[in-house]
Parts: C-alpha cells; sequence; structure tokens
C-alpha cells in the first residue's frame, strides 16, 4: 500500500559522522522515533580551570542514535558500518505504511493518524506533506503535491473524453446581478410601476448571514443575464462549469439554486469567498493547483485574476439595477476598466472607499486580519446603506421629475436623453432597462474557442498519446483576441488620468491583448483615436483632425468591439458626427486652430444651429465657464485665441468701461479716503486739539508730558519727530487740512469752558515750542542728539520738578475739571503726568559709618572668622592624635586582662565539668586551644 | 459509544432570577447551556436529571449567583473503531464528508472499495459501482471511524467503508 521513501540523515547531526552500527536490517519493520543505527561523532570540548583562564580543547567522542522519522518497513540501507559521512545525504529507503498524501483538519484521511503531533525524529511535520486545498467547499481537507496531480490528471482524461472544458464562471455582474435595494420587491408586488416589467423576471431569496441586526434576514434581488438559462445549458454541453464568487458561502449557493435550481449544470463546484483564502484576487490554483491549460475563466474584473489573465474572457459588466454595482466587491480594489464615457448617473461609490483604506492600511503595515474585519464592518455599513437610501427609487424619482420636464419642453427631451445615457432609453419613464446582449457574444466565442481547442486538440493528438501536452487555452485564446483589432493602430484622449501609464493600464491591456498597437501620441499610423465623449482631451483631438484616415469614436466603440471580437462599423460611434454635417464645408478652409474651437463650442453648448463662425466665437467668450480641461496643450491653444479676440475689438469684454461715469467713481474714491482720514482725527482727536501741529498717533503719552513740563515735552518731541522720520513728510499735507478744520470747529465752540481755556494756553505753548524747534531744524543725526539731551535735562532738572508740580497745583481747579471731562471719555494717564522716578537711595556718604568704614570692618571680622577656624581645626586633629596614640598604648593592658578572665573561666569550666563527670576529657580531636564560648546570662532570667 | 455520565457544573444566574423558582431555572440555565456541547472528548447529548443542587454563593462583584449543580447526561464519546450510521453531506474526488449526529466524518477513495468509483459526470457527483451502490449527499452510509481528533469544541474523524457490512446502508 505504502510507497518507498528515501529518507536522508537531516541538517541537525553534527558532521562529518561515523556509522557504529546498523540497528535494523531490511525487512524490519520500524516504527517512528525507533532507533534505526548508532553513529559517533567527535567534537572539542572546552576543559580546565575557567576562572584562572587555563583551559584547553580536548577531543571528545560522543556516540548517538538515529531514529526513524516515519513508520514502514525497512528497505534498504544507503550506508554501511564503519563509514564516515561529511554531510546531510541518502540514509535509509522506508517502505511507508502510509505517505499521508489525503489530510482532514489534521488527520490523514487514509490512515486516520494525527499528523499535528511533532517529534523529535523528523525534520518537518507531517501536515507538511499535504500542503494543496483544491476541493471546492472545503478548506481543511488538503492534499499532497503527487496527489493533486493524479486527480488533475483524472479531470483532464475524463474533460478530453467528453470533450469538454473547464469554465469557471462569477456571479455577481456577469451572470447575474444582486441587490438588497427593498425598492425591487415594492416594484415587484406594485404591476402599475414602470418597472414592472423590467423587475417581473427577479429571483428572490432571503439570508442572514449579516451580523448587523438590520442586514439580518434581507432579502436579495438576483437579475438573472438575459438569455441565461439558454446560454448556461447549451455551454455546459461544452464547458464543466464552476461558480467562483466573492460572496459568502450561503450566498453562492443561494444564487447558485436560483440559476440553475436542478443542479445540473454547476453541481456542487461552487466556490466562495469562504473557501478562496484570500479577500482580494482570485486564483485559478486553488482549483486547479497543476495545470489550467483547460480553463477559461469568465469575470467582469480582470484585476481579480493577477496571475490567470490568458485564460480570462472579460465581459462586459451587467448593471440592471443601475448605480449599485457588484455587491461583494467591497474588499476589491477599485476598478478602472470602466468602459462607459458618461459619467455614471448615481453616486454610489461605496465599492471604493474600503478598497482605498485597504490600501492605505497594507502600506501602514496594518495587520491583516484587523484590515478583513474593518472591511467586513464596511461592507455591511454599504449594505445597510443601501437597505436605508434606497438608492433605486431615488433613481426612479430623478427619472420621473425629467421626465415631467421632457414632456413640458418636448424639444429640449433630445438633448437631455442623450446626455443621459449613451444610447437613448426606448421607454422613457423606466430606470430599469433589461436590453443586455452580452451573453450572445460571450456564447459565440466560448464556442469559437472550444472549437479551436478541439481543432489543436485533434491535430496533436495524431502525435502524441492521450493525457500528454495539451494545448493551452490561454495561448489559443490570445490568438484568437489578438486576430480582432490586429492593423489597428488606436491612441486615447480624455480616458485616462494624464500621469498613467497607458500600456499598463487596464484598458491597454486589453486593446493590446486584442492585437492592436497603442500609441500614446497621435501620429500617422494611427487609425482610430479614442475618445472620452464626456471630457475629451483637445490636443491628441486636434492633432487627430489633421488626418483625415484617423477615426475618431468614442470608448463605446472600444467596448462593443470587446463585446463582439470584431472590430465593429465605426459610424454609429463616431464622434462629432453632427458637427461634420452642419458646419462641414464651411470649415475646410480654416486652419486648425480654429477647428479646436468649433469642436469645443459644439461639445460644450450643444449648439447645432448652423451660423456664421465670426457671432458664433462671440457668443462662445460670453457664455462659456470656465472648463476644467484635464489637457495642458489645450489651454496653451486657447491662450493664444484670446488675444487675437481682443484685437479684432467686437465686443471686448471691458469695452463696457467707455460708458462707464469717471466722475461719480472719482467721487466715490474721494469720500472713501476722506473717511479714512476722518477716522484718525476722531482717534486723537481731544488731545490733537492741543497741539495743532501734532497729528501723529503716537500723540497721547507726548501731550501729558508737555502739560507737566515744557523742557521735558520738547525734548520728548524731538525724539518723536527723529522717530516718525520720513511719515511726517507725507502727513505734512494732512496736518495743513486738519488745522483748517479744528479752526472751524473752534470757532463754533462756546468759550466758557475751563478746559477750553487751558487747551488754548497749552496750544499756544505748543506752538511756541514747535516754533524753537523749527528754528534749529537741521540736526545732524536727530535720534542720537535727541536721546542725550533728554537724559540730561532730566537728570540736571530734578529739582526743578517741585517748580513744576507747584505750577500745577495753582490750576489744580481747572484741572480737575478737566480731568473729570478727560476721564469720562478716555483712560489715560493723570493729568499731569506721573511723579518723578526716586531713584536715589538714603546711604550716609559721612561719619563713622560711611561706606570705607564698613567695607574694613567687615573684611576685619571675615579675617578673624578664617583665622579662628583655622586654629580649631589644627587643635581637633592634634587631640585625635592624642587619643589614638594612648589607645595604642593601653591595649597590651586590656588585652591581658581579658586574658586572664578567660583562663579563670576556662578553670572554673574545667572544675565544674570534673565535678560533673568525674573526668576531663577533649571533645576536638586536635590539641590545640579552643576558645570556651561563654554567654552571659542576665540575673532577671535566672531568677 | 453512548455512556450515562455523571457530571457537575457551576451554572450563574442573574439577580433579576432570584425568586421562588430559582432552582427551576438553574436545570433549564444548565440544560440550555450543556446539551449539544462538545467538551473535546464526548459530546453531551441530552441531560437525564440534575441532583445535588448546591446553595447558591452570591459572587462579590457581578451580584451573579452561583450554583454548582451535579446532573447526569447522556454522552456519546466516538472511539476509533466504532462503527456508526451517517449522512453523507459532500461528495469531491478525494473522498465524500459525512455528517454522524455532530461528529463530521470524511472517508477517503483509499478506504473506499475498489469498485466503487467516483462519477464526476454525474449530477450531483458521486461514487458509485454502476450497480446497485450510489453515494451522494443524503446517502446513509455505515462507516468504521480510524482516527480522531479533537480541538476546543470540536472533534473530527477519519471512516472508512471498505470492510464487511459497512457502506451504503440503502441498498
Amino acid at each position: 500500500m505504502g510507497k518507498t521513501k528515501t529518507i536522508r540523515l537531516g541538517n541537525r547531526l553534527r558532521y562529518p559522522i561515523t556509522i557504529v552500527r546498523l540497528l535494523k536490517s531490511p525487512g524490519d519493520t520500524v516504527k517512528k522515533q525507533d532507533a534505526l543505527m548508532e553513529y559517533s561523532f567527535k567534537w572539542y570540548k572546552e576543559v580546565g580551570d575557567t576562572i584562572r583562564g587555563e583551559t584547553w580543547e580536548e577531543e571528545q567522542t560522543t556516540y548517538a542514535d538515529w531514529s526513524s522519522p516515519s513508520d514502514g518497513t525497512l528497505n534498504a540501507w544507503s550506508i554501511k558500518e564503519g563509514q564516515v559521512i561529511k554531510q546531510d545525504g541518502p540514509c535509509v529507503l522506508i517502505d511507508e505504511d502510509c505517505s499521508h498524501e489525503i489530510q482532514f483538519q489534521g488527520l490523514c484521511a487514509i490512515c486516520g493518524k494525527d499528523m499535528t503531533e511533532a517529534n523529535w525524529a523528523a525534520e518537518t511535520r507531517d501536515t507538511e506533506r499535504a500542503p494543496i486545498s483544491m476541493v471546492h467547499d472545503q478548506t481543511n481537507l488538503t492534499v499532497s503535491s503527487t496527489h493533486a496531480q493524479k486527480s488533475e490528471r483524472e479531470l483532464q482524461t475524463r474533460l478530453l473524453e467528453s470533450r469538454k472544458l473547464s469554465l469557471v464562471v462569477d456571479l455577481d455582474q456577469t451572470v447575474i446581478q444582486a441587490c438588497i435595494d427593498p425598492t425591487v420587491g415594492e416594484w415587484m408586488k406594485d404591476p402599475t410601476n414602470p418597472n414592472y416589467d423590467s423587475v417581473k423576471n427577479v429571483k428572490t431569496f432571503q439570508l442572514d448571514d449579516g451580523p448587523h441586526a438590520l442586514v439580518r434576514k434581507c432579502w436579495y434581488y438576483i437579475k438573472m443575464r438575459p438569455g441565461l438559462e439558454g446560454f448556461l445549458k447549451r455551454i455546459s454541453t461544452m464547458y464543466e462549469l464552476h461558480v467562483y464568487t466573492m460572496g459568502t458561502r450561503a450566498y453562492a449557493q443561494n444564487v447558485a439554486r436560483v440559476i440553475d435550481p436542478e443542479k445540473k449544470l454547476f453541481g456542487n463546484r461552487v466556490i466562495s469567498r469562504d473557501e478562496n483564502g484570500n479577500m482580494y484576487s482570485k486564483s485559478l490554483q486553488r482549483l486547479f493547483p497543476v495545470s489550467t491549460n483547460m480553463v477559461v475563466i469568465i469575470d467582469d474584473r480582470s484585476d481579480v485574476w493577477p496571475h490567470n489573465r490568458p485564460n480570462l474572457v472579460k465581459v462586459t459588466p451587467y448593471e440592471f439595477f443601475k448605480g449599485i454595482g457588484d455587491i461583494n466587491a467591497s474588499f476589491l480594489p477599485k476598478r478602472q476598466d470602466l468602459l462607459t464615457s458618461a459619467p455614471s448617473t448615481n453616486g454610489v461609490k461605496k465599492t471604493e472607499k474600503p478598497a482605498e483604506k485597504s490600501a492605505k492600511a497594507t502600506a501602514a503595515g496594518k495587520d491583516t486580519d484587523e484590515v478583513t474585519k474593518e472591511q467586513l464592518e464596511e461592507q455591511q455599513s454599504a449594505l445597510e446603506k443601501q437597505i436605508n437610501e434606497r438608492p433605486l427609487q431615488l433613481l426612479q424619482e430623478k427619472q420621473d421629475k425629467e421626465d415631467e420636464e421632457a414632456e413640458k419642453a418636448t424639444g429640449q427631451s433630445d438633448d437631455s436623453a442623450s446626455s443621459r445615457s449613451s444610447s437613448p432609453p426606448p421607454q422613457r419613464h423606466k430606470v430599469l432597462l433589461d436590453d443586455d446582449r452580452e451573453l450572445e457574444f460571450l456564447e459565440q466565442h466560448l464556442t469559437q474557442l472550444h472549437k479551436a481547442y478541439y481543432a489543436s486538440y485533434d491535430q496533436k493528438k495524431t502525435k502524441r498519446a492521450i493525457g500528454e501536452d495539451v494545448p493551452d487555452v490561454g495561448n489559443l485564446l490570445n490568438n484568437l483576441k489578438a486576430k480582432v483589432l490586429r492593423g489597428h493602430h488606436i491612441a486615447l484622449s480624455g480616458v485616462l488620468p494624464q500621469n498613467t501609464d497607458i500600456y499598463r493600464s487596464e484598458i491597454g491591456q486589453q486593446i493590446t491583448s486584442f492585437g492592436a498597437r497603442l500609441r500614446s501620441t497621435v501620429s500617422k499610423e494611427v487609425t482610430h483615436l479614442v475618445v472620452n465623449t464626456a471630457q475629451p482631451g483637445t490636443a491628441k483631438l486636434n492633432a487627430a483632425r489633421r488626418y483625415p484616415h484617423i477615426k475618431i469614436v468614442g470608448l463605446e466603440w472600444l467596448a462593443q468591439c470587446f463585446t463582439e471580437w470584431t472590430s465593429v462599423d465605426e459610424t454609429p460611434y463616431l464622434y462629432f458626427k453632427e458637427d461634420a454635417n452642419n458646419v462641414g464645408a464651411a470649415r475646410q478652409g480654416e486652419d486648425s486652430s480654429d477647428d479646436s474651437d468649433e469642436d469645443m463650442e459644439g461639445v460644450d453648448t450643444g449648439n447645432n444651429a448652423p451660423k456664421t463662425p465670426q457671432p458664433k466665437r462671440n457668443k462662445l467668450q460670453l457664455q462659456l465657464p470656465p472648463r476644467g480641461d484635464d489637457d495642458d496643450d489645450a489651454d496653451d491653444v486657447e491662450d493664444g485665441l484670446l488675444p487675437d479676440e481682443v484685437e479684432e475689438g467686437q465686443m471686448s469684454p471691458i469695452d463696457g468701461l467707455k460708458t462707464f461715469n469717471w466722475g461719480s467713481a472719482e467721487d466715490e474714491l474721494a469720500e472713501f479716503l476722506a473717511s479714512g482720514s476722518d477716522d484718525d482725527d476722531d482717534d486723537d482727536e481731544d488731545m490733537d486739539e492741543e497741539d495743532e501741529e501734532d497729528d501723529e498717533d503716537f500723540a497721547p503719552p507726548e501731550d501729558s508730558s508737555s502739560s507737566s513740563s515744557s523742557e521735558e515735552s520738547s525734548a520728548s518731541r524731538k525724539r518723536s519727530r527723529s522717530r516718525s522720520g520720513s511719515p511726517a513728510t507725507r502727513k505734512r499735507k494732512l496736518e495743513d487740512d486738519g488745522d483748517g478744520e479744528e479752526d472751524g470747529q473752534e470757532d463754533e465752540d462756546e468759550e466758557n469752558s475751563p478746559a477750553k481755556r487751558i487747551r488754548r494756553m497749552k496750544s499756544a505753548r505748543g506752538s511756541s515750542l514747535r516754533h524753537q524747534y523749527e528754528a534749529a531744524p537741521d540736526l545732524p543725526t536727530p535720534a542720537v542728539t535727541g536721546d542725550e539731551d533728554g537724559v540730561e535735562d532730566k537728570a540736571e532738572e530734578d529739582g526743578n520738578n517741585f517748580t513744576d508740580l507747584d505750577e500745577e497745583a495753582l490750576a489744580a481747579d481747572l484741572e480737575a475739571e478737566f480731568a473729570a471731562d478727560l476721564e469720562a471719555e478716555f483712560d489715560m494717564p493723570p493729568v499731569g503726568g506721573y511723579g518723578a522716578v526716586q531713584y536715589k537711595r538714603n546711604l550716609p556718604a559721612h561719619g563713622l559709618f560711611r561706606p570705607r568704614n564698613l567695607v574694613l570692618a567687615s573684611a576685619g571680622l571675615m579675617v578673624y572668622g578664617w583665622y579662628q577656624l583655622v586654629v580649631g581645626v589644627r587643635e581637633m586633629n592634634e587631640m585625635a592624635r592624642e587619643k589614638m596614640w594612648a589607645r595604642i598604648h593601653l591595649i597590651p593592658m586590656l588585652q591581658a586582662e581579658c586574658d586572664r578572665d578567660l583562663v579563670r573561666r576556662h578553670l572554673a569550666d574545667q572544675a565544674r565539668e570534673k565535678e560533673l563527670l568525674g573526668e576531663n576529657f577533649k571533645v576536638y580531636n586536635s590539641d590545640r586551644y579552643v576558645r570556651p564560648t561563654f554567654a552571659a546570662v542576665p540575673q532577671h532570667v535566672t531568677k | 459509544m453512548f455512556f450515562l455520565h455523571n457530571l457537575e457544573r457551576r451554572v450563574l444566574l442573574h439577580p433579576s432570577y432570584f425568586g421562588k423558582n430559582m432552582t427551576e431555572l438553574v436545570t433549564t440555565k444548565l440544560v440550555k447551556d450543556v446539551e449539544g456541547t462538545c467538551t473535546g472528548d464526548y459530546y453531551i447529548i441530552a441531560i437525564m436529571d440534575t441532583f445535588d443542587l448546591s446553595e447558591g454563593r452570591i459572587l462579590p462583584g457581578s451580584g451573579m449567583a452561583e450554583f454548582t449543580v451535579g446532573y447526569r447526561a447522556v454522552v456519546w464519546r466516538p472511539f476509533k473503531g466504532e462503527v456508526v450510521d451517517a449522512i453523507c453531506t459532500s461528495v469531491n474526488q478525494h473522498g465524500f464528508f459525512s455528517n454522524a449526529g455532530p461528529l463530521s466524518i470524511f472517508v477517503s477513495t483509499h478506504s473506499i472499495p475498489t469498485e466503487i468509483q467516483y462519477d464526476a459526470n454525474a449530477t450531483p457527483p458521486q461514487y458509485t459501482n454502476h450497480s446497485d451502490i450510489v453515494i451522494e449527499p443524503g446517502t446513509h452510509v455505515r462507516i468504521k471511524i480510524m482516527g480522531l481528533r479533537t480541538e476546543v469544541g470540536e472533534m473530527f474523524a477519519i471512516g472508512k467503508i471498505d470492510g464487511d457490512y459497512l457502506g451504503c446502508l440503502q441498498a
């Protein structure tokens, strides 16, 4: 039953080894961990004194057993006794009882032994013998690679006998579309609903696989792609069908039951996300670990099959429930291969977010478990959202509204319809349209492929035996596809973002896989320019228009080619077809830049009425909103055009200024400026009235100082002048104006207030000071001199402060009134300014306690203190020395006393012993004197 | 093999249940908690009766009452070499899965008589000897257990049907 296995010695031994004895001979039954032979090896041991570092190495020989890593019968030895083995190599042949090729949950399915047990004899665990999981509905059943090969070969012969191939079918958006929007259920019950006919054939089932309360027990609505039943029936005669979906197991089985109620087509060949083992991609190796030569995939996404692209027949995604997308795609990366030019009508972008998040998370090195958990939650919330928000209902409402509008203005109905979707809907008031024809083409392709495969197989069969080297369906598929667009040179415009590598993009790869050449720029060789009709790039478009042979087509043409696998007629997909009809001849003579201009106009305003080029352009200038153009070149073209327009001067946008009322504008400006200066005046008004010449912003402190001391104020004014610098000259004009104004104001004022009087007094004083200042205007460096002056002034005239204060006291009553007046409105320094700072200290400069004497006295005190300290330290040292020597001399006397005491005790001890025992005997075995141990027992204890 | 086994378990009772029929509640809770579980070595099939219901002890902190209950239960412990009747659940090219009550048993092609072959073309796929024996999902099969492995709360078994009186029961 078992088969012979060559067992190696293993890397764990200490080579070189010498075989000492073979314990078992061929024919013996061996058990796991039995000793099979004895070997010896030499090694060096470090001996000697490790503490002193006197060590050396000594050669040692050690004998050890070598145990069997598996059960069975010993077949033959590859080694013999006495042999010296330098390195790992084959050692023994054992006929194993069981090679554990099929394992179920850690158990060998053949012998029933537990494979998870670890032991010392085997280098690898037995579970590693069967690493491949290749069963659809179980992940815990694993097989060895040889067994996988065997079963795959069986499968191959079976398929070849029945002349079939394997077809792996994706569910979501390939053969069906699922949605959980409860709106569908309502529509199905309501025959009056416009969508009733469409949703009549929608199948439903209930599933409670949602962990959240809301999604639990929700209804799934499954819409089969038109013609699916017949398609599957016919295809199943040529292909063995497998289901491979990213949905859950329960979902997959329910859908399989919906599309194949008798289980004739798929049987139990259903694999779902739960068994896939990977949340992000599908792999044929999961089902066909050895050879994928006979496997074809149909799927609406190519990016989930990273390793099996050759076997993939890509299908246009089936979008029946608009805007729903794939309800199981939350885990997958965002799809980038959409071949529709119009931006999706419904903004349900639930599939994008989690994928982006996952990308970010993996980039950040997060735990994959964590990510998966997050995504599960994400999916749940997306499903909840679908149930709550009911995107389909919203869509229908929107549609109804649009219909109403369309009925009102029938003339515009064509426009709105064509802008909403690429193909005009046959019935206006319906959201769900069931007009998909993909499966017809798909059936043709698969039939074609099947024929080609068996043609090639028959051709080969004549030369070779069955089962050997079957043709690879991937190659055939590539050949078939490569014929489709052979000879086409295709350039893309407005399809991909600018910085993407078009050759590696999804669309690019698809184009090349269909045999066309992809061009990044428009040149003579290019035969087709594919544009995104929603937002075309202008640069390539312009370039393409220079060549009459280049066909400019919408993305739909490409999609149709991919669907039908033929180079379809471009006419229905030609871009700017109506433009060509309308403007046609008129445009012939014009240069290319004008052409582009026309084109943009055609796209953006949708105005098709034939007009002469000139007024049209003007209209464009006025109406065009700023376009978000993704082509830089296009912008350049536009920029170049602009100056021309202005020169022609038909209706420049700034022409209107000629009729502008300049007078009123100037008035307004003046008013605005005046109001600014008024504000300044208002700020300082009350103070500035005293010093009219002073319009500067930092006036207030100066004013107060000027009231207290004329000298100081002059000094500070000098400072402020020097500080203000050039602004002063600038403000000169304004000051004059201010003077005039204030004069007028003062005339109006009544003169009875004392505040006014004193104000005038001060202003007179201030103006006189100003005259003084202006008399000596040319100070070389005003800032420095000003400062010095100020300091000196202050120092000299400390005494004069009192006189100033007296003067103030005289005018106290007036000042009080004035202060009250002021403080009612402002929080300013007190009238008369702050008092002078007392900076002198009262230290006696003469007499006994003059500073010199104080310093000398403290110095003398310190010297005395230090002297005392030194004397004290010396005395202490001497005392310590004396004490030490006294002890040294005393020690012999003390010791003698201690000895005498000991001897006395010893003798007393001996006497007591003799009295008790009658005889003295030694407890110790030597003549050495041992000091008796004694302890003095406190009196009160013995009492 | 089935056994009558004396077992003990601590049952926690929420304070809101404290009252007259507390013993009854404890028993119900015990049945709910225990019946149909797998301890690792055996499955507890049914509880016969309870005896020795201890006094409740209030756990500090949670306020739950803890009762120690002795009970008698019917348990099933599958043994290596035991013959059991099972129902086939899934068939593939490597063998078939079957359930003997709660126990999942896999029978590999090596342990199926050689005349019974895998037929992938049948719908659903089946093991058949092309005359009277058909093993497909739902078929009753008599299986001898060859190996057992236990995990926490789960048991797995490997079985065989090549032996006397083993195999399909509907023939």
